[in-house]
């Protein structure tokens, strides 16, 4: 046990910068998929058939592929055309890439959710279209995608381990080097595996809070 | 025929409105003045809530032309083509015009005041206490000063409505659309919304209604419109209308109407 705890305080500067490199991508990739899910979900809501049809298909592809798969695309396509991006780089892009779909399936569904009647009243006021989503429609939106929208921020710290694959010193990556140099792997894959346990508790819990701020009679 | 003089409010010329294959409107000609209040009857799919749609500009026209104070409204002609307004003037033209609807469409995420606001600071763009007091003003006159708050959750049906009421007043609008607005609602909460568009009539504003209440009709309307088939087949003051309907259907409505 001594020994362990001596391992742990020589390995916590390796193991914070990989929680570290974990939250950032997981932040970075679920804020700028979400926005741009969220301009998905109303193309797929409200756009006609053409505009509609290359975001469609972009949806199905991503969501249709596994995440490893997108990771591994993301840093070795741009190469073999000629853009150099950096293993991170090509991480967030590939998480950011597969949150995007995602959230966009989601908000669509939630925009087609809201009544037909709501749009309608917005309009009789005399709100033009952006107005009617800014003050209208989103409001209602965001309170029912809320909860699948933490779900998705946990599948996102999930997903960002996968990242190690393309030399990411995310937390499993800096965890498999400390086990490489004291061999103790059962208690070091405890402590990572604790470390996202907590990232995600915290992910829902900040989602609960959420939903009970918006909430309304 | 009511006289149909140069100083009507709202022109509708011919109007044709299919939905694919289906013709629903099928050249209906109709002249609202100001300060009238209309009420439209006649059996369902006949095209009333169409005609208030097309009015309010929900729904796109094939053919025709509705004027409201001489400005054309929906679409214009470019080169001889005719197309529609651009979203911008659609929502102004829509401004101009209030909508009350059968199933309320309050928006839930807003209080009363709020529901009211909304339209006041958008697009009339008053300032945040000028349009609160408005929409208590107008709270107040739906006898709603005590629900100012709540959230449309909280509400009664019959509440609900006196609420879109409001919202669509505030705005000032030329002319007042209300489309079966009592049929959603439980029959002892009826009352206190034809009482609350009653009010309104008799302080002088515009309205056209689509309305299934025959003896409210009678009671609050100053010409009825019937409508049979996509097109306006009998209109005329309400006794006349009630007392003597020339056209067969509109006697067999009424009949029908009064059991």
């Amino acid at each position: 046990m001594s020994e362990f705890l001596h391992q742990l305080t020589l390995s916590q500067g390796a193991l914070l910068s990989g929680v570290q490199v974990t939250i950032y991508i997981s932040f970075l990739s679920i804020i700028i998929g979400t926005a741009i899910g969220l301009v998905i979900g109303l193309v797929l809501t409200y756009a006609p058939f053409l505009a509609r049809l290359p975001f469609r298909i972009y949806v199905d592809a991503i969501r249709g592929t596994p995440v490893l798969v997108l990771i591994l695309a993301a840093y070795y396509v741009p190469a073999v055309l000629g853009v150099s991006l950096d293993a991170l780089s090509s991480g967030i892009l590939a998480l950011t890439g597969f949150c995007a779909a995602h959230m966009g399936e989601i908000f669509r569904g939630a925009f087609q959710s809201v009544e037909k009647g709501q749009t309608e009243a917005a309009r009789a006021i005399g709100l033009t279209f952006p107005q009617t989503v800014r003050y209208v429609l989103l409001p209602q939106v965001i309170r029912s995608v809320l909860p699948t929208w933490v779900n998705t921020g946990a599948e996102l710290v999930k997903g960002s381990t996968l990242l190690s694959a393309i030399g990411v010193g995310e937390l499993v990556l800096r965890t498999q080097e400390i086990i490489g140099r004291n061999f103790m792997t059962m208690e070091f894959y405890l402590v990572a595996g604790l470390i996202f346990l907590l990232i995600n508790l915290a992910i829902e819990s900040f989602g609960k809070y959420l939903e009970r701020r918006l909430t309304y009679a | 025929m009511t006289d149909t003089t140069s100083t009507a409010l709202l022109e509708i010329d011919g109007l044709h409105k299919r939905f694919g294959d289906l013709e629903v409107l099928k050249g209906v000609d109709l002249n609202v003045a100001e300060g009238e209040v209309i009420s439209i009857i006649g059996s369902s799919g006949s095209g009333k809530t169409t005609l208030l749609r097309c009015v309010n500009l929900l729904e796109e026209f094939q053919e025709g032309e509705i004027r409201l104070e001489g400005e054309a409204i929906g679409y214009r002609e470019v080169n001889g083509v005719r197309k529609r307004l651009p979203d911008k003037d659609l929502s102004r033209q829509r401004s101009m015009t209030g909508m009350v609807f059968q199933s309320f469409n309050l928006f839930p995420h807003l209080t009363a005041a709020e529901n009211i606001m909304l339209g006041l600071r958008k697009v009339r763009k008053l300032g945040k206490d000028e349009a609160r007091a408005k929409a208590e003003t107008w709270l107040g006159r739906v006898g709603l000063a005590e629900r100012v708050d709540h959230h449309p959750g909280q509400l009664s049906g019959g509440q609900k409505q006196r609420v879109a009421i409001a919202r669509a007043l505030a705005m000032d609008p030329k002319l007042v659309l209300l489309d079966e607005i009592t049929s959603a609602l439980d029959p002892e909460l009826v009352q206190e919304v034809l009482q609350t568009v009653k009010e309104l009539a008799a302080e002088g504003a515009t309205l056209m209604l689509v309305t299934h209440e025959m003896a409210f009709a009678r009671d609050v309307s100053t010409r009825i419109v019937f409508m049979e088939q996509g097109l306006v087949a009998e209109q005329g003051p309400p006794e006349q209308i009630f007392g003597a309907p020339k056209h067969p259907r509109l006697a067999e409505f009424l009949g029908r109407s009064r059991t």
